[in-house]
Parts: C-alpha cells; structure tokens; sequence
C-alpha cells in the first residue's frame, strides 16, 4: 500500500514532520470518500472561490457577447470535450486504449437524427436514448475487451470506427439517395424567449457538458474511480483486492461510449449534420477525442476539456496558414499535435500544474510539504498513464 | 512540494482566452443585417419567393458579384481543387476585361472559398460561415464540389433564396424541382450515360449480356437505375452487378466476380483510381466485352493508367478534349490554354479536363449574367432556369448548346460519343469522337427514375 | 470451383499487400513497443521516392531495382531519424499515449507533405518482377493463372521473414533489439546501447516499409495519396490477427484477411460494400478465442 503522494507525482516521502495548518485536516477512514470541501487555508479557499465564480460568469455571459458563428464553434468544442472526457474514463483512468469512440459518436449522432428525420422527435427528447443506445453499444464492445487487452483491444476498436460509415452508409438514406441526414433548422429553435437558436444551443451544450463533467468527477472521486485506476495500473493486484474487473471493465466501456453517445447527439444540434458519406470521418472525430485528451491531459478532470478547446483553436488556425498551399493545412496541424506533446507531456493541465507547483516551491523556499488531497482533481498525481512516478525530464 | 490552489480555473481561463482570441464580437457582425425589401420582383415568377428569408429581388450593392466555394483542397481528394483553377482564371479574365454587364450595370467577380476535404459537414459548415445566416457573405455558390455535399447546403440556401449555382457532380437530383435555387452545370447527368451505353449497345450488340461495376452509393445507384430504364424493351439485360465500397482504389475481387458472368458488355461505373484497375483487371482476365467509362474517368491520368488496356473503351463528354490534337489550332483552345497561364500558373496539368470543365462553367455562368434581366438573385436564377442555347463559348464541343427551361433545369443534355484510342505509351493517347452529337434536351426527366430526382 | 480458386488468388494477391505492410508493424513492435500508425504513411511517403527515383518522365530513371533499394535506405535513415528527434524525446516522459499523439501527428503531416512535394496526381509504379501469368491448371475453359507479381511478392515476403527471423532470434544484434525492447533499462544494464536500438527498430520498420509500399505500388494500377489508408486498416486487422510478435503471424494472417475479403464480395451479396465487416469481424472473433492472436506467445504478467 503506497503512502499518499503530494501534488506532483514525486515518489513521496512518508508523512513525518508535517507543518501545522496540514495537520489539521482529517484523514480519510478507509472506504470512506474525501470530504468536499476540506479544511483548505482560508486565503486559498476564497482565492478559489473567487475564481470559480469569475470563471462561471465568463461562460455564462459568452454566448451573448459572441457571434452566432463562434458560438457554435465553442459549443463544438463543448460536445468534443465530453466525448474527449468519455474516452478519459476509458483509457485515461482505466487503461484501455481505445481509438473507436467515433463509433460510439456516430451511434448517437444518427440515433438523434433518425429519431428527429424519421419520427419527428423533439430533440431534447433524443439525448437519453441516443445515450443509452450508445451505452449499450459499449457493453457490448466491452464484453470481448475483457479477453483482448493493450494493443488487440485498441485495433479492434479502430476497426469499428472504420465499420461504422460504411454499415451506416448502407442502412441509412437520407434525401438526395446520401447516407446523410439534416434535421430542419427550426426543429432546434430556441425554447426559452430572448435566447436566439445559438445561444440556447450554446447552453444546452454547456448544461449537459458541465452536469456530465461533475458526474465523472464524482466517479473518478469514489469508489469506482479508485477501481478503474487499479484495474490500470495493476490488473491483477486489483483483483486480489476485491475490485470487480468485469464490472469495471465493461462498466467503464458504457459509460464512455454513452459520453460519447451524448457528443454525437449534441452534434446533431449543432451541426444539423449526421453523415455517413465519408469512409475515415469517424476515425477522423475517434482521434480528435483522443489528441484532445492527451493534449489537455490525460487522467485529470479539466484536460478533455481543455484539449477540446486547443484542438478546436488549432483546427481553425491551421487551415490558411500559408497561402497558397491549403495542402498542408493537415501537415501544420500535425506538427502542432507532436510540438505541444513534446513540451507538455502531461498535457496543459498537467503542465499548468507543474508549473505552479514549482512556483510555489519557489516562493515558500521551503522544503516540499505534503499537502492535502485536493478535492478538486482527485487522486491524480497517482494516476498518471503508464504509471510511472519517476520525474523523468 | 505545495500543490497551489490554481491550476484548475487557470487552465479553463487559458482555453476560453485562446478561442476569444481568436473570436469576434457578437456586435460586429449585426449592423446591416436587415435588408430592405425594394424593387419589383423581377419578370416570370417561375420560382416562388412567397417563403424567402431574404429578399431575393434586391440588387446587388456595388459593383462586386462575390461568389463562395467549398471544396476539397487538402486531403485525399485535394485534386479537385483544380476545377477552381479553371473558373477562377475565366473570371479573373472578365474581369480585367472590364467586367460582365449584367443590365445596365457592370459588375466584377470576387471569389472566396475554404476547404471541405470533401466532407459534407463541412461543406455545410463553410458554406453557412461564408454566405452568413442572413445571406449577405455572398451573392451565392458557385461549383461546390460532390453530392452529398451539395445536398447539404441545398435547403439551407434554399430558405434564404441564395443561389447554388453550377453544382460540379451529375448527379439526377440537381433537377428537383423543390430546389429552384440550386442548379447543376454542363456535366451531364449520370443517367444519360446511360442512355447512351444503352443506344450504343443497340447499335453493336443489340442482345447484349451487360456486367455493371458501379460503387456503393448514390452515384453508384444513378448508373445502375439510370441504365435500368434505358435498357427497357430492349433484349439487353444486366446479367451481373458488383457494387465496390466507395473510395476502392481495387476491385480485383469484383473484375474476376463480373468477368465470369459471361458478360459481353461492360459498364464501367467505377471513379478515380477504381476504374483504371477495373480496365486493367479486366484485361489481365482476358476479359474483352464492350466497355463504357464513366465520364468521371475521363482524364489524362486516369486514363493514363490503364494504357493498353483502356483502348476501344467509350465514353461521352461535351467539352473539347485539351489532349486530342484536333483541337490544338482551335481559337477556344488556345483561348482556354492561354488564360489559364496566365492567370493561374500554378503547378497543374492544364491537360487535366477538371480545368477545361471549370473554365467552361464560368463562361455559361458569365452569358446566363449577361441574360438576366437585372442584378439580382432572383433574375439570374430565372436566367440560369431559362438559358436559350448558349453554345460555343469555354471548351464547349460544337453543336453543344446549353439550353434550360422551367420544367428541364438541366444543362447538359448533348453528348459526343466518343471511343479511347491508345497508340502507345507516352503518345498523345485520348478519346476520338465517334458520329454525331446526341441530343437529350429537354429529356431527362423522362428518362430518369424519380426516385433518383426527388428522392 | 475454378471461380473460387481465381478469387482465392486475388485474395492471396492483396493478402500480401496486407501481410508486408503488417510485418513493418510487428518489426516495430518487436523492437521498441510500440504501436506505430504513421506507419502507413511512411510507407508511402517512400513510395512516392521509389517512384521519383525510377520514373522516367518525371523523375530520375533508375531501375525499378536500384530505385527500391535506394529508397530503402533513405527510408531506414529517415525512420531512425524519426526514432531520435521525435519519438524518443516523448517517450521518455513515460507516456505511451504521447508517443501514440506523435505518430498520429506523423500520420496526418507526412501524407500532406508528399502531395505537397509529388503532387496529387495518380502515378505509375514500374514493377521489379516480369510482366506475364504462371498458368497453375486449365480445367476446361481458361487456364486459372497467377501472375508473376503474386508470385514474386510471395518470394520477397519469404525471404524477408526468413531474413528478419534470423536476425532477431540467431544474431547478437537481434538478441540486443528483444532485449531492449523486452526492458529498456535492464538491457542499458547490461551495457546495450539502448538508444542505438531503438533507431535501428525504427529503421529495419521504415525500410520494411519503404519495400512493402513500392511493391504494392508496382502491383496496383497505379497509386496515390490514398494508397496507404485502406489498406493500413487491414494491415493493422492483420497484425494483431497474428498476434503482434510473430513474423510469420503477421503474414498468414494477411492472407486470411485478403482471402476473405476477396471471397465475401464473390460470395455474400448482402455485404455488398461492406465487405470490410468479413475480416474485421473475424478478427475479433478469433481475438476473443485466443486473446494473443493466432501465432502470439502467451504474454506472463508479473504481478
């Protein structure tokens, strides 16, 4: 059992000599979960008071200072998060590398959109069943996981992300004879007065993203987050100890493809699109999940969403970079993805988080002190990809 | 080591201010939104604008007709970015010419265009971002690049009464007649290939057995309808059909399926890289029906591929072929060859007929301006529906004459048979055309499944 | 049945394809751990060098020969470059999935960077084998024939696995790859120059690569940008078919899939298009069976 680590991952020393104000704070009993809102120092419990609220009113009032147009670029890179957030559970806490949460998306978006096209469903009303369709795809794609790991399980996931247009592409007819589909923009018009079709998409977005972003918190917090980290750091040790690995598994599986489910379900409001004419889009949107969480970081609660948001900047901003030569708008983008890996290997947020870790060695002067757990990204520091604890720069 | 309390709301506050760095106000873009309703609604109401959401008989402000486009530019089908090439140096030629009169009023082309990678939703994405929620980005679209593409943005211009104009596929349901304001160019439609396969067969080989290849989707299905119908009466039967997943670039498995079905006669339906490896598949089986290419293959390269195997393959165009020598003195030619040196020396073939086709496209759309009856969307989309045989002008072949009416919204209903003739490698291999033009006008319609139009 | 044996040939035709491209794969996999997917890519980029060096219109002229052979060694230059600057740098920070970002990033740039260099056109590959059939039986009607294409891309695909087995299981060079491979820091232990193996890793995959896409190439009629992108799926199905260590795995597994493929489009006519579900389904299929592939070694964990 290891002892519990400080703030950066450094391998820990134990828990001697602890200074006053962090003696205070009361030890979790075993099975128990961390409390909320720990006994913090005042000055940092407001600090982060404040900023949460300032943080709150920026996103609150965004949508009413944006255009239409960027509205519904930031609104993509909401549904992007949680889809990137999705894959976090799955591979990020629990360790099974997947590249086929396109197809969990695509399940979603076209749920959404046959519903709407089809049978005239209101389009709230298609977000739960897109969910828990996709949800239950991922069952199913979990159960075979349990015996293919690492690399097979990865391939095979990759495959259904390829599977899915063509098998969508020839069930699905939309108008025109293409596997698309376009639900009319007035069945997404605004159900509140005074908030124009983008915004309330925008908020809609922002509601779902941040109830799902709080739920996944809360998992990753208790006690199936502590068991989804077990299963990837040490499988077998895992189930020594009474961590159910089925039911992390396959669990984990559902409830990451149903994350996704929801992503593609929101696509369909915010792109008026579900398409099935490319053969490498799925595979394409299975990527960008995957680049977002690994640039926002991996294993934390704020990196899928950080990600999201850098692709989407990058995205927007690689395409006429040089004029002229629109042919290598993918090339720059590529090379933007491999730069920022190599200078933030933990993502932003595990490089924002560095980063302030060390000014604030450097401004106590002191030696490290082991903090509290943080309440607001859990058990993290434990929980990096691979595992490892070495400072390897 | 302290962890500090602030890298969560740190890092949210980095991402919002990247994107609202590279964002703009919600005010900027609102003033001027509103347009006036003014002037009368121009002559024959052949389209309804009772449910526009703009108004479609205004004129146009200044004296700049600005044009938007989306295509692919990166990716695997970044090679259709050369049709742009061709309508841009046409209008680039106009206007340095003077412009093009359209009443009494004389307008110069401006152009904007993003890149789709041939993706629909992305199409639909450019296309709102660049014409505005309001329409007022652009006069309308002209040659967006594939089917579903157009298809995506088809009722968005249509309930802005935004025209899109010169849609760069053959595909059928460009004639719909919900869809007054998208309108289709000189590429014929899928179905007359067809018709012309059909007619052909009628001629050569009256009870043929024909082998289909065609690729899985709704281009695919346009051949494969489309010969249907035209085979019908006739003692020609369709005895086997491959259908290939779409952006194949093999079809080994499918040539040898087809080739032992005893066929005699072969249609060719495959695109881009899937049609030369049918013809060369086909020829390494020995098998030597009678061939149809789909007119998507017609190009240097393409056919280039096959070489040997291409030979006696017959197709149908209605542009003049940069490649046959026929051509080389003709003062269009040299005209077509000249403006595209000089006003888009990039590093392209003009030999390739995706740049003859573009330049076509923009001199029909430059007399279609030239015919309407004022500078609004409303009057040059009634003279895009109602073109009184525009002939001899792009690479337009002879005798072609591009003609349009209210119940007929397709352009390119005359074709040139013509048949590949390959007299070795590295000659000036190309398609020689075989007996006269053959005239569908006003058919199209008739000999189409409706289900491929309004489906 | 003859129709049956012709498409098992054309399935044995692209399962080659297929089996090449996986055997860069697992070569890859061998030495360094790792799951390359700009593999494909770099593939091609060599291609496009192999055809720069032996065309004759637009290029250099070489023989066909010449040209692959050079452009193998550009290829294993460039792939134990690829290894140095950028791979290894991110890996040391101990994160499998940053190394996934970097070659996706590969992924992505190198196939805009050759349109960018060779143009989009489709091009012609000369091909090192004579042109011509190898007739197996007549029964009645056509004599089912092989080409020699097939049959030299057999020949090469052998020798090469026979090549790679040698090196890796019968030299001392090959026991230091495994080894670095197996557990980087107790081979530096041991005084292997870890670094140096993992370039020559990545140089062996990249040049494995360089052959595998100039003869799939030379096989097609004619190739461009997309060449890779098909068929770096199956390659990958293909892969962990055989289970990511096994050379021999890699290449029969290909064949299973080409076969199946070729045999579904002459057989199901309800998979039209769709094909693609044969193979892929049959992969997971098997995977579920035996979880280390067909020809895999059963991983020990160490608990």
């Amino acid at each position: 059992m290891s002892m519990p680590s400080d703030g950066t991952g450094a391998s820990v020393e134990p828990a001697l000599g602890t200074l006053p104000e962090t003696a205070a704070v009361p030890a979790a009993a075993p099975g128990e979960r961390p409390p909320i809102w720990p006994p913090l120092p005042r000055p940092v419990l407001i600090a982060r008071i404040v900023i949460g609220v300032a943080l709150s009113v920026v996103a609150l009032y965004a949508p009413f200072y944006f255009t239409p147009e960027n509205n519904r670029i930031i609104s993509q890179a909401l549904y992007l998060s949680i889809a990137a957030m999705g894959l976090n559970l799955l591979t990020g806490f629990t360790g099974q590398v997947s590249i086929g949460h396109g197809a969990f998306f695509g399940v979603g978006a076209f749920t959404t959109a046959i519903l709407m096209v089809d049978h005239g469903w209101t389009f709230e009303a298609t977000i739960p069943v897109a969910a828990v369709l996709s949800g239950l795809v991922g069952m199913l794609v979990g159960f075979p996981a349990l015996r293919v790991r690492g690399l097979q399980l990865a391939l095979v996931t990759l495959a259904l992300a390829v599977l899915f247009p063509r098998l969508a592409s020839k069930y699905v007819e939309g108008a025109g004879g293409v596997a698309l589909l376009r639900p009319r923009r007035s069945e997404f018009a605004s159900l509140i007065d005074g908030l124009d079709d983008d915004q309330w998409a925008y908020f809609v977005c922002l509601i779902i993203a941040v109830v799902l972003f709080v739920l996944a918190w809360n998992l990753v917090r208790g006690r199936m987050g502590r068991a989804m980290v077990a299963v990837r750091d040490q499988e077998i040790a895992a189930t020594t100890v009474g961590v159910n690995l089925a039911g992390t598994k396959v669990g984990t599986f559902a409830l990451s493809a149903a994350y996704a489910g929801v992503a593609g379900s929101l696509s369909v409001m915010i792109d008026r699109i579900a398409d099935a004419t490319s053969p490498i889009l799925y595979l394409q949107r299975s990527i960008e999940f995957l680049v977002a969480m690994v640039i926002g970081g991996a294993a934390t609660i704020l990196g899928p969403a950080v990600g999201a948001f850098l692709l989407v900047w990058l995205r927007r901003n690689t395409e006429d970079l040089i004029e002229g030569k629109e042919i290598l708008a993918p090339a720059i983008f590529g090379a933007a993805l491999i730069a920022i890996v190599y200078v933030l290997p933990e993502g932003v947020v595990g490089g924002v988080r560095r980063l302030l870790a060390r000014l604030g060695r450097r401004s106590s002067g002191s030696a490290a002190r082991p903090g509290p757990a943080s309440a607001s990204d859990v058990p993290d520091d434990s929980i990096n990809p691979g595992g490892s604890h070495d400072e390897g720069t | 080591m302290m962890r500090g309390p602030r890298p969560r709301w740190l890092a949210a506050l980095l991402a919002l201010a990247l994107v609202g760095a590279a964002c703009s106000s919600r005010d900027d873009d609102d003033d001027g939104a509103q347009t006036e309703t003014g002037g009368e609604a121009a002559g024959s109401a052949s389209i309804d604008t009772e449910n526009c959401a703009s108004d479609p008989s205004q004129e146009i402000e200044g004296d700049v007709i600005k044009l938007a486009s989306s295509y692919p530019q990166s990716g695997l089908t970044a090679a259709f970015s050369e049709i742009a090439r061709g309508w841009e140096s046409y209008f680039e030629k106009v206007n340095a010419e003077g412009g093009v009169d359209i009443g009494d009023r004389t307008f110069t082309f401006e152009f904007v265009d993003m890149d789709d990678q041939y993706n629909a939703a992305e199409t639909a994405q450019n296309v709102e971002e660049m014409v505005g929620q309001d329409g007022s980005g652009a006069f309308g679209t002209f040659s967006v690049v594939g089917t579903a593409n157009n298809i995506a943005i088809r009722d968005f211009l249509g309930d802005l009464c935004v025209p899109d104009m010169f849609a760069a596929t053959g595909s059928p349901a460009w004639g719909n007649p919900d869809y007054p304001w998208l309108i289709g160019s000189t590429l014929a439609p899928y179905t007359l290939e067809g018709q012309m396969f059909a007619q052909l067969l009628q001629d050569q080989k009256p009870d043929a057995k024909v082998a289909m290849l065609v690729q899985d989707d709704d281009f695919g299905r346009a051949y494969e309808e489309g010969f249907q119908q035209a085979i019908e009466g006739t003692d020609i039967e369709v005895v086997a059909t491959e259908r290939y997943p779409t952006g194949a670039s093999e079809v080994s498995a499918q040539i040898t399926s087809l080739a032992a079905s005893g066929a005699d006669a072969f249609f060719n339906g495959g695109t881009l890289l899937a049609c030369p490896d049918a013809l060369t598949k086909a020829a390494a089986a020995n098998w030597k029906p009678i061939t149809w290419v789909s007119g998507t293959c017609i190009s240097k390269t393409l056919m280039g591929l096959a070489g040997a195997a291409a030979n006696d393959v017959y197709s149908a165009s209605n542009l003049k072929d940069p490649l046959n020598p026929d051509w080389d003195d003709d003062p269009a030619m040299q005209e077509y060859l000249d403006t595209v040196q000089q006003y888009r020396p990039d590093d392209f073939d003009p030999e390739n007929a995706i740049v003859g086709y573009g330049y076509t496209q923009a001199a029909v759309f430059v007399e279609a301006l030239k015919a309407a009856e004022a500078p609004t969307r409303l009057a040059v989309m009634e003279s895009l529906h109602n073109l009184d045989g525009i002939s001899d002008v792009g690479l337009l072949l002879p005798g072609v004459s591009i003609t349009t009416a209210e119940d007929d919204p397709y352009m390119g209903e005359s074709l040139m048979l013509a048949q590949y003739d390959f007299a070795g490698e590295g000659q000036r291999n190309h398609f020689v055309p075989q007996g006269d033009l053959v005239d569908f006008e006003g058919q199209t319609q008739d000999l189409t499944p409706e289900d491929l139009v309004t489906g | 049945m003859q129709l049956f044996i012709e498409q098992v040939i054309n399935g044995i035709g692209n399962g080659l394809v297929y089996g090449s491209v996986a055997l860069a794969l697992v070569i890859i996999f061998r030495t360094t751990g790792i799951l390359n997917f700009a593999q494909g890519e770099m593939a091609l980029f060599s291609t496009y060098i192999t055809w720069k060096l032996a065309s004759e219109s637009d290029g250099f002229g070489l023989p066909i020969v010449a040209a692959i052979g050079l452009s193998m060694a550009i290829a294993f230059v460039a792939g134990a470059m690829i290894e140095r600057v950028l791979i290894r740098p991110v890996e040391q920070a101990r994160s499998p999935l940053n190394v996934v970002i970097v070659t996706l990033g590969l992924f992505l740039g190198l196939n805009s960077v050759a349109q960018l260099i060779f143009g989009t056109d489709p091009q012609l590959m000369p091909s090192p084998f004579p042109e011509g059939n190898v007739e197996l039986f007549s029964s009645g009607g056509d004599a089912v024939v092989v080409s020699k294409d097939t049959i030299g891309l057999i020949a090469v695909l052998v020798a090469e696995c026979i090549l790679l087995w040698l090196l890796l299981q019968r030299t001392n060079l090959g026991l230091k790859l495994r080894a670095v491979a197996s557990n980087p820091d107790s081979a530096r232990l041991h005084g292997i120059r870890a670094g140096t193996m993992l370039m020559l890793g990545w140089g062996m995959a990249a040049a494995i690569g360089a052959l595998a896409g100039s003869l799939v190439a030379s096989q097609r009629t004619g190739f461009d940008g997309s060449l890779m992108q098909i068929i770096i799926v199956y390659a990958f199905a293909a892969a962990a078919l055989g289970g990511f260590d096994s050379l021999i795995g890699a290449v029969v597994a290909g064949l299973i899939v080409g076969i199946a493929d070729a045999l579904t489009v002459q057989y199901v006519d309800a998979l039209e298009g769709i094909e693609v579900v044969v193979p892929l389904g049959l992969i997971l299929v098997v995977l579920v069976i035996l979880p280390n592939g067909l020809f895999g070694r059963r991983t020990v964990e160490r608990v």
